[in-house]
């Protein structure tokens, strides 16, 4: 075969495999046309041909990286979650409320944390299905590398009681272990003491409307006295949980965790209403889109009017 | 794990296409979609892709009518086959009855097939099962590519190397036209449920 007729099948193998979704196997076919099209001079318009072979090289080098590329698990549809819910629930049928507890475990698997835990908060209410639920609602926020938010949760179950002492020693002891599996440095004793004891809140979850957003004066740093409005990412009863964008610098300085907010306007889609909260935690997110930005959370602990 | 109602005369069971990625999996799905209209007993969903990249699954539920006095229910899956959606693949193939492991005929996906069978073995391994004895077809697709000039492997040397030492049966196919696509479900079918003959005695 001679030198053009070798080129010219190279070429057409690496559109094809590109055609089919088999980048790395076109790129090294564009590679390989490439380093032909240069060892040898007789070809007419070379310089153009290499332009338009490097173009292409590029342009897939780019999808390789974007398909390769860290992710985060996309939230899928409602009816797609059902599918998965009644597909994907392995348990024992005979037993009540299992197939509860299977369809929210079927969820957190595939990554659908958010339905996965509000699911799994609903089966918190069940004595045969707490302790299970409590396990996967700790492993969905370790997955999603709020290590922080899942101590304070586990804290705040310890506080409460919610738990005999079997159990709690049940989820200490998984708790443990998701942290040593996750290479998070801990002790929960220690941890706890080093917190400040949050004040408790006078309100239950279930007085609280879904929050949109909240509005509240900055109480310190280079933003004090300045009021400022955030969306809100997640709310889990009367926690709320916003994101700062890394960028906020100085937004991110003017609040921490410990501070009372004395006036809170909240915006739900039905009531705006205002109250009281506490900075529970402000942490900087380590992985995922979102890397870099901060998620701070606030525990209401009043509502005012 | 398949469902038999042996009261009700119901069987449900589930075959899962598996193999690495590109391989044309989801091609397969949508051409049973196409082609077994009656068969269909609901919509295919393909849950979430990435391009036409297959990120979680896609489901197709078919109802075969009455085999030996059964009503047969087959629910229709694929895995992703990207290396790094191991853990939905192992979660997908819970509860399998029989597979099809679509492998690509293209000479340079030979090593991705091999991966993805010794990736198939492992995961039914960790669920307690054997690739040897759980019922397998293996699907060599794209044979229609060797006409446009593309090097692809020959059938014998994919029998060498993917099932030398399976021997299970093997169809030569092209997804995307169809060809081959009924008799490789069909003899994942066959396979399967002679399979929970075996085990259930279901058949009259």
């Amino acid at each position: 075969m001679d030198l053009g007729e070798k080129i010219k099948k190279y070429f057409k193998e690496a559109e094809l495999y590109r055609s089919h979704g088999l980048l790395v196997d076109a790129l090294e076919k564009y590679k390989s046309v490439e380093g032909l099209v240069k060892s040898t001079r007789t070809i007419r318009n070379q310089q153009g041909i290499l332009k338009q072979i490097a173009l292409k090289i590029e342009l897939t080098s780019k999808k390789i990286q974007k398909s390769d590329g860290p992710k985060t698990t996309p939230e899928v549809a409602e009816d797609a979650q059902s599918l998965m819910k009644e597909m994907f629930s392995f348990d024992d049928p005979e037993a009540k409320g299992s197939s509860a507890l299977g369809g929210a475990i079927a969820l957190a698997k595939f990554g659908q944390y958010d339905k996965a835990i509000e699911e799994l908060n609903r089966l918190l209410e069940y004595d045969s299905l707490r302790l299970d639920a409590a396990k996967n609602i700790l492993w969905c926020w370790i997955q999603q590398n709020y290590t922080d938010y899942a101590v304070s949760l586990y804290q705040k179950w310890r506080k409460t009681k919610l738990f005999p002492p079997e159990e709690a020693d049940s989820i200490q002891s998984y708790f443990n272990e998701l942290m040593d599996k996750a290479g998070v440095d801990h002790e929960i004793d220690e941890l706890e003491s080093q917190r400040t004891v949050e004040p408790d809140s006078e309100i239950d979850d279930d007085e609280i409307l879904d929050i949109s957003s909240v509005r509240f004066v900055l109480p310190r740093g280079p933003k004090e006295g300045e009021k400022i409005e955030l969306e809100i990412s997640f709310q889990s009863g009367k926690y709320i949980r916003m994101i700062i964008s890394r960028r906020e610098k100085d937004l991110i300085d003017s609040i921490n965790p410990g501070d009372l907010l004395k006036e809170i306007m909240f915006y739900s889609p039905v009531a705006i209403f205002s109250g009281e909260g506490y900075v529970s935690s402000k942490n900087e997110i380590d992985a995922g889109p979102k890397k870099g930005d901060y998620s701070l959370e606030i525990k209401i602990i009043k509502i005012v009017s | 794990m398949a469902v038999i109602n042996l009261r009700n005369r119901q069987i449900e069971c589930k075959l899962v296409f598996y193999g690495p990625g590109r391989s044309g999996k989801t091609t397969n799905l949508e051409y049973i979609h196409r082609a077994f209209k009656k068969q269909v007993t609901g919509k295919m969903i393909s849950i979430d892709t990435e391009g036409d990249r297959t990120l979680f699954f896609d489901f197709l539920p078919l109802g075969l009518g009455k085999i030996k006095g059964c009503d047969v229910k087959v629910q229709l899956y694929t895995v992703p086959g990207q290396v790094k959606y191991k853990a939905t693949r192992q979660l997908v193939l819970k509860g399998v009855d029989g597979i099809i492991f679509v492998a690509d005929s293209l000479a340079v996906r030979r090593e991705k097939n091999m991966h993805s069978l010794k990736d198939l073995h492992e995961n039914l391994l960790k669920m307690g099962l054997s690739i040897r004895k759980i019922p397998l077809v293996l699907q060599y697709n794209k044979r229609d590519l060797e006409k446009k000039g593309l090097p692809t492997m020959s059938i014998q040397k994919m029998e060498h190397e993917l099932n030398r030492q399976l021997k299970v049966p093997a169809f030569s196919a092209c997804a995307l036209s169809g060809d081959g696509v009924a008799n490789t479900l069909t003899q994942a079918l066959k396979l399967t449920l002679q399979s929970l003959q075996n085990e259930f005695k279901w058949a009259q």
